[in-house]
């Protein structure tokens, strides 16, 4: 869930790049660090960007009848981790705010918060909970992806009502207000994404369950039972 | 579906050979003087402009306009619903307040502030489409190096950039597949179908990387990639026509700041 071009006050943006910036400049180090130890990473991180973009410029099978896309920041998160994800993030932000009119260049900062930061690391603290749990793996998929995604849309209203406190109740009326109208929309969204990206999971762990065991996404064994289970 | 993304229409668009930083302040700056202006004419001036540049500067097809602004429209609507019911004061000309904390209100100052938002809104997002309907992603890069953007995002963006178009053309594949067998005719089988979708797009993507590898490593890739930078001088007049847009914007934005809707 974006915010649009020109629906932040300049105080507003320029505070969200301000804090945007850190987690970006520790986004970058991770990925530096990364790629002195292995080089082949640029091209496999690479894809993962470009395939977040793909994800996220589909458009979801929606129950409300909106023009709805997926993320797919939860399941970056669980196979990538959160910090690289924020870079990756970053970057898709800004192909989709010049390729597709999706975002803004004076909002990015406050998307890379929402989306690309906060959201992935909810996703990503979920399923690090549930993942030595026995909790199944494609239930914990579908909770990490699920709350990366309503917690993408919890910050995203909380931005805006920042930006517009109410005149009875102050932000926090706002915050309820934006929650409401958007609830309506992105709540369901939330539950199809975490559906569809647990059943992508089941489709690459019965093709190709090799990626996940080298991206130690769950324990070997819990994979193997899973591609069991999937056949 | 996936055919609309609009770097194809940058690549053709008549502004496509004028100087990249010209176009990039064009949009940019056109965006900062939306927000800093307190009323919502300069802004609208903007969009008018910038719409009237691109349909006869740059020669983009109306209706591919009318488009960029369909996907944010939604977002728009809802949001801007919201701040006119939040933002209270002035005459008021409905009240409901079911909570001592919470009220939704119909007043001046709140469809005064909606207005203003809806007028940034189109000019920032007509901004934005200025450059993304006339600076192709490849001369961005060249801007970033020259911005000493670290070389590990730069080359990240670019193998990003690559990979979009070849998972891209292995999407519309399954997905036309898809269609042709009725993989859509429901909400379950479109679940189904837009599931397996996104895994053959996972896989497809990750066995990409590995070939860029084994591809990279054959040209002996030695961790940083040459970008290329093609860009013409900034031409007298479309710096003049730039500048004596913004000048009217921000004498526009001065003189209009008082000026609501109601």
């Amino acid at each position: 869930m974006h915010i649009m071009e020109g629906f932040l006050p300049l105080p507003w943006a320029v505070f969200w790049w301000v804090v945007a910036l850190p987690c970006l400049a520790f986004g970058i180090y991770q990925l530096k660090r990364i790629l002195s130890a292995d080089r082949e990473a640029l091209p496999l991180l690479g894809v993962t960007g470009g395939f977040i973009f793909i994800l996220s410029s589909l458009k979801l099978p929606s129950v409300t009848g909106s023009c709805s896309h997926p993320t797919g920041t939860g399941l970056s998160a669980v196979c990538f981790g959160p910090f690289v994800t924020s870079v990756i993030c970053a970057i898709v932000l800004l192909f989709q705010s010049l390729f597709l009119a999706h975002g803004g260049l004076s909002t990015l900062g406050a998307n890379i918060i929402s989306m690309g930061v906060i959201g992935p690391v909810a996703g990503w603290a979920v399923y690090r909970v549930l993942r030595d749990t026995r909790v199944h793996v494609y239930l914990t998929i579908f909770s990490a992806c699920a709350i990366a995604d309503l917690v993408t849309y919890v910050v995203t209203s909380l931005e805006l009502a920042l930006a517009y406190p109410a005149e009875v109740g102050g932000v926090a009326s706002s915050f309820v207000l934006f929650l409401g109208i958007f609830a309506i929309t992105q709540v369901p969204l939330a539950i199809v994404e975490g559906i569809v990206l647990a059943l992508v999971f089941k489709y690459i762990v019965t093709l190709k369950p090799e990626i996940l065991v080298r991206l130690r996404v769950f324990p070997e064994e819990k994979i193997r039972a899973a591609a069991g289970d999937a056949q | 579906m996936y055919e609309e993304i609009l770097e194809d229409i940058a690549h053709n668009s008549a502004l496509r050979e004028t100087n990249t930083a010209v176009k990039l302040a064009t949009g940019t700056g056109a965006i900062l003087l939306c927000l800093l202006s307190p009323g919502f004419l300069a802004p609208l001036f903007v969009a008018v402009t910038l719409v009237l540049a691109l349909v006869f500067l740059a020669r983009v097809d109306i209706h591919t306009l009318l488009h960029v602004y369909t996907a944010p429209a939604l977002f728009a609507l809802f949001s801007i619903l919201a701040i006119v019911l939040v933002s209270g004061g002035g005459e008021c000309f409905w009240r409901w307040q079911p909570f001592p904390w919470f009220a939704l209100s119909l007043s001046r100052d709140g469809i005064n502030q909606g207005t203003l938002v809806l007028a940034r809104f189109a000019g920032g997002t007509t901004a934005l489409a200025f450059i993304a309907l006339t600076t192709p992603m490849t001369d961005l890069f060249a801007v970033m190096k020259r911005a000493r953007i670290p070389d590990e995002v730069t080359d990240l963006a670019m193998i990003i950039y690559r990979t979009i178009f070849v998972i891209m053309a292995h999407v519309v594949q399954v997905y036309r597949a898809q269609v042709m067998r009725l993989g859509y005719s429901t909400f379950r089988e479109s679940v189904r179908s837009f599931a397996t979708l996104c895994g053959a797009v996972f896989i497809a993507s990750w066995e990409a990387g590995e070939d860029l590898v084994r591809a990279m490593e054959a040209r002996c890739y030695d961790g940083k990639f040459a970008v290329l930078g093609r860009d013409r001088p900034p031409a007298p007049l479309s710096v003049a026509a730039v500048t004596l847009f913004f000048l009217t914007t921000g004498a526009l934005a001065v003189t209009t700041a008082e000026i609501t809707l109601l």
